[in-house]
């Protein structure tokens, strides 16, 4: 034991203890500013118009702030028999698509 | 300074390097960053830091940390405290007569 038995009133172990608290709980404080004010100065010099996300409370918006969008108006275009499908269809699609093209080739 | 506030800060220097080489700084410090984190209090902390950047108009270390450090000592839940300031205590008592 390095501390040798020094004779020191309860009261001074108290605020001792309390510093010792103090200390721990204050270096995890800095650890966590310290962290987030590096990552947003290097978000803010890499992205300097980086908009913030949106959020809707009423949860009908995206986080751009627009509506969800019908997934029946969107196409893709078919690599197999280069037609445009629609998006809610595609796998039923290529399941036909694939399969016919397999049996012709 | 008198010499009794010398001995108050030698005996302190002497503490923190017994806490520091018996591992229990390292132990207790452990503990703690474990309960902050099941409390939440490490994501209301984190919380509050990104609110304290955005209401300043610069990024600056010190300036967020004097915004954002008394109010996160203040969040620490009584059991966490309590429990942390046993343990330093326990280890106080272990090595010093009082
Ligand atoms: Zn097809």
């Amino acid at each position: 034991m390095t501390v040798q038995h020094k004779t020191m009133p309860q009261v001074t172990i108290l605020t001792m203890a309390e510093d010792i608290y103090y200390n721990l709980v204050t270096s995890i404080v800095q650890d966590i500013v310290s962290r987030a004010t590096s990552q947003n100065q290097f978000l803010n010099a890499r992205y300097p118009n980086n908009p913030t996300l949106n959020y809707d409370p009423n949860g009908k918006l995206d986080i751009y702030g627009r509506q969800k969008q019908q997934e029946s108006s969107i196409y893709f275009r078919c690599n197999n028999c280069d037609r445009d499908i629609s998006a809610n269809r595609f796998a039923a699609h290529l399941e036909r698509c694939m399969s016919r093209g397999g049996r012709r080739g | 300074m008198t010499s009794s506030d010398d001995d108050a800060v030698e005996l302190r220097a002497q503490i923190q390097q017994h806490l520091v080489e018996t591992g229990n700084y390292e132990r207790i410090s452990n503990k703690l960053s474990q309960s902050l984190l099941d409390e939440g209090w490490i994501d209301l902390v984190k919380k509050a830091t990104k609110e304290a950047i955005e209401d300043s108009t610069s990024i600056n270390f010190f300036e967020i940390l004097q915004k954002v450090e008394p109010e996160a000592v203040k969040m620490v839940s009584t059991k966490t405290k309590n429990e942390i300031m046993q343990q330093i205590k326990a280890f106080l008592c272990e090595i010093v007569d009082t």
